[in-house]
Parts: C-alpha cells; structure tokens; sequence
C-alpha cells in the first residue's frame, strides 16, 4: 500500500486552492528517516471511503507546516524540511480499518527540552481533524540529539536509593485514605503508623491539596512529625509524597519551599498541572536535591482506548524527558487497567538506558536515553501483599509498590499492615536470590514467612481470594491478549 | 530498639547459611562485595567503616564468609553489613545491602524537637546508648 | 557449615532423607561427567600411562565416596589435596585443570575454577604483606582448587624468617579447617617435593593423592610435534619428521630441556624460521602445499644442532637462530 502518491513539484504545487496532502509532500514513502528526527508513529482511523494514505498525510501535515488550503508563504520558507513526511502506512493487524501511521519530523521544528512545544505539534491539532474517525499517538523515537536538550529525572532511581539507603529490594508505599475528610492531626497518625510499621513511603493522594478540612501547611506539619517520629523509631529513612499541586506555579513553589524547609525528601504533583509545570518543578526538584512524585491523575481519559487518544508509553517517555522521579505506570494485578507485556513496555522506558523495538510489549522503536536518569515506576491501586511473588516477578525489583488498602485495611491495625507487606517482601527477595523458584512457590514462601509474623498471617487470611482479573482494552496488536496469571 | 536498615530486617536474623547464599548471589551476578561495620548505625550516617577493600573477582561465598567471621571476632559488638557493588553502566553503586551482626544490645534513637516560628518544629535524631544497658 | 555441596545438579545430590537402597554405577558417572572428562584427558594427552591410571583410580575413589556418603556409611568429608610431582612440561596443570572437572562433577568442590599459584602470588615483601595476600588467593580459590606451582618455594630453610612460613601456616589451617570449600594442589620438580615434604610434614599428612608425571619418551614427543603442528594446519615432510627425531634426541641430553613446553616452542621457532624462509624469495608463486609442510631445513637451522657446548642450548637464546 505504500506507493508513491506523485508529489507535486515547482509551480505546480503552489497553485491557489485546495490540493490532496498526500501531493503537497507529506507522503514520501521513498523518505529515510534522519538519525536526528523526531518520529512519531499514529493509529489512524479514516472516515469511511477516506484512502488512509491520504489521512496519514493530513495527520503529517496538519502536525507541521499545511493548513487546508495552498498558502503562498511557504515559499518564504525552506518548507521541504519542515514537512513533516509520512513515509509510512501498515495495517493494524486483526483491526481492519486501522492503519499505522509513520511520520518523521525534522529536528529544527522543535524547541529543544520543551514537552509543551512537543506536544502542541504532535498531538496539537489534529485530534479533531474531521477526514478521521479516530487517531491514536502510540509511539514516539526521539533522537539522542533531542534528549540531551532534557534534564531529565531530578534525582533518578541510582542517587534515590542511595539517599534513601535502600538497595535490593522494591520500596513500599501506602496511599493515605480515605483520601478526603482526614484533619491533619489525624492523617499524620496514619503516616506514623504505616511507616513505623515498615514501609518506606506514604503518600498523598491526586486530590489531596488544601481543602476545608485540611489546609496543606497543617498537612505538612503533622506528615514530618510522623516522619520523623517513624525515621527515629526504625533507624531507617523515610519519606512522604506531600503532595504541592496547586491553582497556580507561585502557590506551588510555596508548598514545594515549604516541604524542603521541613526536611521532607519528597514533594509530589499530579500530571493535570501541565507539561510546563511539571518541567518547572522538575528543575526545582533538581536544584533542591528532591524527589519528585507524579500522579497521572487524568491519563486514563486519553490513554485508556486503544483506538483514539495517547498511548501511556508517550506519557512515560515524555515524563521521563521532562524529569519527575516516580511515576504510576500499572501493576497487572491490580484493580486499574494494566495488561502484562503493555505494562512491561512501561516499566521499560521508565528504567531502561536503552530500548530495543519490541512489537510485543508495544514498543514500536529504538530509543537510546543517552544516560537520563532512570524513572522509578509506581505500582499503585488494589494490591496486596498475597500477590508479593507476583508481582517481583512481573515489575521486578526497581519499583516503588504502594499498599494503599493493603495497609490500612489491615484487620490489626496499620502499623501490622505495614509489617505485613514488609515481611512479604523480604521474605520473597531472600527467596529469589536463593534462587528458588519463587513465582511457584510463592504461596508456601509467604506461608512460611507467616509463621514467625502474625500480621502478615492475617493479610493473606483475610485478601486470600483478592484479584481483579478483567480483559484489558490497551493490548498490545502483536500477540493475542493474555490475562495476569492470578 | 531494632534497627531495621538493610533488605532483611523485618526477618529473624540470617544464619551464616542464609548469608552464605545472599552473598553467592551477589558474586553470580559479577557484584564485588563489601564488609563494613559501625557502632553509629544514625540513618544519616552514611561511611561505615571498610573491613578492608571491596572483594573482587571471587568465585565461592566461602571466602566472604572468612573475612565476616575475622570481622565479628574483632567487631562482634558493633553493626556489621554485607554490600553488593554493581559497577556497571548506570548503575554503578551498591545494588543490594544487608545486616549480618547486631550488638547485643541495640541502641535507640531519640528525637529531639526545636520549636520555631510558625509550628515549625526542627528535628534532630540524636543516638543514645541502650536502654538496657543501664543498671 | 553450608549444605551446598552439590553446585552442579547432578543427580548425585539427590535429598539426604532416606537413602537409596541401589546405585547404578555407570548413570552415575555419566551424571557426574567423569566418563566425558577422563575421555578429555586420554585425547588431550599423548602417553603419561601411569598418571592416567592414577586419575582414573581417583576418580573411582571420589565416585564411591561420595556414593557411600549418600548411602550414608561415611559423614566427614574427605581430605582431597594432591601433590603432583614430575618435570616441567609433563601435563600437571593440564591434568588439575581435568582433576577439578571431575571434582566440580561429583560435587566435591562447588565451582571448580583452577586458581594457579606460585610463591611470588602467596609470599609479601615485607611484614603484615604475606597474610592479607595469601588470603586474597584463598578467597578466590574458595569453591574451586588451588594450584601451588614449585611449592617449595614456599620454604626457606636457610632463613628461618622467610615470609613463606607466615603463608604455609594460613594454607595448613585451611587445609585442615575448610575441606569442604577448597582443595589443594601443590606442584613441582619430584626429589625437592620429596624434600619439602620431609621438612614440612604438616603439608604431607594432609595430602591423601599423590601423582607422579613422568618424562615422555622419545616416540612420545615426537607425537606430541606431529599433534601440535596439526592443529595449527602445519604439517612435517618426510625429511623434516627424521630431522626432528634426530631434534628431539640431542635436546633432550641439554640442559632446561622441559618436555612438551620444549617441544611447544620448537614448533613455534619452527614455524617462524618457515615462514622467513618463504617470504625470503618473493618472486615464486606460492601453492597451498608450501604453506603447509615444514621443510627439513626449517628444524636444521635450529642451534640445538650447532656444536655449541652443553649449556647454551637453554630456551632464551634459541629463540634466533
């Protein structure tokens, strides 16, 4: 299907009116992509009797220099070099009616480290373009020459560890709830708790702020009395992802200022603050020596359907660019959508210095990272401590594990919930790097690990038959759908 | 107070068998492994003292297992762990880290609180000799 | 101390619970691959009839003991450190290396890495040097066999302040102490092994094999010469064959004559003067046939065959001529 669609030269090309996109030289299937471009690679959706080489152009088009009509400016231009080209257009296999979509950008169409520059061209304006029923951005290469115009992580999951002084082991997390209503004096108590109780973290949650029943300063304060009272109780450090999103930048620098001068060693904030916001507190972050938590409230209104929107895999190779430290990027088993090798795709450019195309997992290029720091990936909502060997074995070692319900639901109280996981989880990595089969044994394991810790006895009692094994909807189009192996 | 820095903390404390077998993990993924030891186990406190220099190039646990025995003959009161240093690209920093000794009996931390303007209260962990120590 | 004994898998390490009531001799030594590896041993090495047999016996022993272990008539471990005696050249280090496969095998060393030694590699020059450097060597023999190479070395008997009694008494403690992680080999000439035994019976009531490596002979060498230069896709003519019997004969009455190592670097002095002699006409048309064959003149230019008294035929001034 990817012929070539006879581009129109010289005068010809810019002669007033309306012309196909595909013959203004946004489709160049004979185009080699530069080692310096940008390409980005749609699912395109074109409207019935719409031939999809003719969409793919108008997306390339649409995301560069064209408007909808012949505009003699251009020849003002070196406008053959701000093309964008299409160059080329597959099927999607087993969708019919869907075509991907390769696009190469020229490197000067953009302002180097400027996610918000990125995404206005790629995914800008052409999301409402009407020739397409639906369009999906499902991956991106970015040139190593692009990269390096990023800070990327602030802190990076290297330096966080050996800040933290935690090696060799997922850290863990719990989700304070109920996530509204909690005075500040009370939701410090659930602070203590769980980090007494052995975890790492506790953090805040997406909508968390300074509402009537808990301004943020009051919130700040009693966090760092729990954290502190915890780092003195254990001898071990600890953190809470004080969450510093707020209605404007000055407000959030305030609460981030607020934060370090209380000697927390994380600050957190959600991803609907906006690229530039995120960048800003990235660079904050970075000359703070911070980590820096992102949520990615809101991601699932875009990256969920597999036919229109953004893949998730954009949002974490952008995340990672533009420099946050954590980042939730799906557990499998959880209660939030999550298919095992998608997931694994994630948790690839969270960590990776380098990857390799991957079809299976949906990765659709090679990316070199150039040396970014690694982002640590988050597993966060409906997990448990029964399901430890699992997910070791599914997210590995490099990932912040977050026992929300599984902490504070616990039926001996939430330091015991905290215990519980932490136990869990030693007892799984001795296990592992014995070298024992722990992904099948791993029931006995934690049984066994039971026997000496009687909280950890009564989480698996009471979550034993706790999973949430629903069909995913982003899969990826090289391998037939597989549920987690629950 | 029982110190819970390190990957294992939250079990009983491993035997020589269990170390054994932690450390043959380290040298079976090319990590040179580390002995320090400290009688100020403070969160902050980041220099342990060396038992020597890092082992390189070791086949066999065994000879980890040496040198920790020589350590807690001379050290057997203080803190002692066991590290493993991966020096490969992008990582290059310690990737695993355990206890292997505990004095008989631990200190504990005490917090001690600088009230400020505005509720702000500056902390400070400041180590004190065990509890039960005293008569 | 650690239940690891059995590093590799083989069906020798089957639990300990309740013991087998028969043993199927041949599936265990296929299992420990003691079959495959003495079969190594007889291709890799030309003749050394007696040390063959005396590996094969070994290797029968260990394969017994650890049967018997597991049908529980023996519980200690049994002290496996050798000595191999004979003259430079005669196969010692190629036979440790086969000597700790068979161990690794049956699950009497757990890693069976070779780490080869000598004095220099043990002994400091100065004091509070020689332990930490013995033990380094220790620590990174652990799970595998040490190879001490001229261990009399070790031993000064003129000067009873010699570092190297400060490294004998660390590898006797291991020795004795820590039979399960290490097995020892001590090496060298056979009369002053003899008499380093005799002045240090420590080392010889921990030593339970011995293995003596006799000269080859003639006929062997010449083997040897032929095998060496196949493998390198060299191969002798008729006239060049009878020189280097004539070769192997005068350098043997010389002095540093060391069996196989003097036969390695003939052929490889061989080689050189073949490939001088080639490139000294560049006008001819080479043919394959020329590449391969070394020629008589190429073994007769060798200064083994010049009068020169006894004495200057040793290995480093050979290396022109």
């Amino acid at each position: 299907m990817n012929a070539h669609a006879g581009t129109l030269r010289g005068k010809e090309r810019y002669r007033s009116g309306v012309m196909e996109y595909k013959r203004m030289g946004y489709w160049e299937p004979d185009y080699v992509p530069k080692d310096t471009d940008v390409i980005a690679m749609f699912r395109v959706t074109p409207q019935d009797g719409v031939d999809p080489i003719e969409a793919s152009a108008a997306v390339a088009g649409e995301s560069s220099t064209a408007t909808w009509t012949v505009v003699w400016t251009d020849r003002l231009t070196a406008a053959e070099k701000y093309r964008a080209k299409c160059y080329r257009v597959d099927e999607v296999p087993g969708a019919p009616g869907q075509y991907f979509a390769y696009i190469a950008y020229d490197l000067d169409l953009f302002e180097p480290g400027s996610i918000s520059n990125l995404s206005a061209s790629i995914i800008g304006n052409v999301f409402g373009f009407k020739p397409l029923k639906a369009r999906r951005l499902e991956d991106m290469r970015f040139p190593v020459a692009y990269v390096k115009t990023f800070q990327g992580p602030a802190t990076g999951i290297v330096v966080e560890r050996e800040r933290l002084d935690k090696f060799g082991r997922p850290l863990l997390g719990a989700t304070i709830k109920p996530k509204l209503g909690l005075s500040g004096r009370n939701y410090g108590r659930v602070v203590y708790e769980a980090l007494k109780g052995g975890l790492d973290f506790t953090k805040d949650d997406e909508n968390i702020n300074s509402q009537p029943f808990m301004h943020w300063r009051d919130r700040f304060l009693y966090c760092m009395e729990a954290v502190n009272r915890a780092q003195a109780a254990s001898g071990e450090i600890k953190g809470t992802y004080l969450n510093v999103t707020a209605a404007t930048m000055e407000d959030m620098y305030e609460r981030a200022e607020f934060a370090r001068e209380l000697g927390s060693v994380v600050v957190m904030i959600d991803l609907v603050i906006g690229y530039t916001a995120i960048q800003s507190m990235a660079k904050w972050a970075r000359r703070n020596d911070m980590i820096l938590h992102l949520h990615r409230a809101g991601h699932s209104t875009y990256t969920r359907q597999k036919s229109h929107g953004v893949s998730f895999r954009i949002i974490a190779k952008w995340m990672r660019l533009a420099g946050v430290d954590h980042i939730h990027a799906g557990t499998v088993v959880g209660k939030l959508e999550g298919d095992p090798n998608t997931t694994r795709g994630y948790y690839d450019i969270c960590r990776e210095d380098f990857n390799p195309m991957k079809l299976e997992h949906g990765i659709f290029f090679d990316q070199s990272w150039a040396s970014l720091n690694k982002l640590m990936p988050v597993a966060s909502g409906g997990i448990h401590a029964g399901q430890m060997h699992q997910l070791l074995d599914l997210l590995g070692e490099d990932v912040v594990l977050q026992f929300g319900g599984g902490t504070i639901g616990h039926p001996m109280g939430i330091a015991a919930g905290a215990t519980a996981n932490r136990v869990a989880l030693e007892a799984m990595i001795l296990a592992r790097n014995e070298g024992r089969d722990y992904l099948h044994e791993g029931p006995e394991i934690l049984a066994k690990a039971a026997a000496n810790c009687t909280p950890l006895k009564a989480a698996l009692e009471v979550w034993k038959d706790v999973s949430f094994n629903y069909q995913s909807t982003d899969t990826p189009d090289f391998v037939p759908t597989a549920l987690a192996a629950v | 107070m029982r110190l819970t820095q390190g990957c294992f903390s939250f079990l009983p404390d491993l035997t020589d068998d269990q170390i054994y077998k932690q450390v043959q993990y380290c040298l079976a993924n090319g990590w040179a492994v580390n002995i320090e030891f400290t009688d100020d186990p403070h969160p902050r406190n980041t220099y342990w003292e060396m038992w020597g220099l890092p082992m390189f190039d070791l086949s066999d646990a065994a000879g980890v297992m040496m040198e920790l025995a020589e350590c807690r003959r001379v050290y057997g009161d203080r803190y002692i762990r066991i590290s493993g240093f991966d020096s490969s690209h992008g990582w290059e920093s310690v990737r695993i880290s355990f206890l292997v000794n505990r004095p008989a009996q631990e200190p504990y931390f005490a917090l001690e609180r600088q009230e400020v303007a505005g509720r702000v209260v500056r902390y400070a962990t400041r180590l004190c000799p065990s509890r039960e120590a005293t008569p | 101390m650690l239940d690891l004994q059995c590093a590799n898998n083989s069906s020798l390490c089957g639990g300990a619970a309740s013991p087998p009531s028969g043993f199927d001799l041949r599936k265990e030594a296929e299992a420990a691959g003691i079959t495959e590896t003495l079969r190594e041993l007889e291709h890799e090495l030309i003749g050394l009839k007696p040390v063959k047999s005396r590996v094969r016996q070994i290797a029968s022993l260990l394969l017994i003991e650890r049967i018997r272990q597991r049908a529980g008539l023996v519980s200690s471990p049994p002290t496996l450190h050798m000595s191999f005696t004979g003259n430079p050249g005669t196969g010692k280090t190629t036979v440790a290396l086969r000597m700790a496969k068979i161990l690794h095998g049956l699950g009497f060393v757990r890693r069976g890495q070779v780490i080869s030694v000598t004095r220099d590699d043990l002994v400091g020059q100065y004091i509070g040097h020689t332990a930490p450097k013995t033990k380094e060597i220790l620590k990174k023999a652990m799970g595998g066999v040490l190879f001490i190479d001229e261990a009399y070395y070790l031993h000064r008997p003129d000067n009873e302040r010699d570092y190297g009694q400060e490294a004998i008494e660390i590898l006797l403690q291991v020795m004795e102490n820590q039979r399960e992680d290490l097995v020892v080999i001590l090496a060298g000439y056979g009369e002053r092994m003899t008499n380093f035994f005799a002045s240090n019976p420590g080392f010889r009531s921990r030593i339970a094999h011995h293995i003596e490596f006799p000269d080859y002979s003639e006929a062997e060498l010449l083997l040897i010469s032929e095998l060496m230069l196949k493998e390198r896709g060299y191969s002798f003519s008729a006239a060049a064959r009878e020189a280097f019997v004539n070769y192997i004969a005068l350098r043997m009455t010389q002095p540093f004559f060391s069996n196989a190592r003097s036969i390695r670097n003939a052929v490889d002095r061989i080689r050189l003067r073949q490939a001088d002699r080639l490139v000294s006409d560049l006008d001819r048309m080479l043919e394959i046939k020329d590449l391969e064959t070394i020629d008589s003149s190429d073994v007769l230019a060798s200064r083994v065959f010049s009068a020169s008294p006894p004495g200057e035929g040793r290995e480093p001034s050979e290396r022109t001529s």
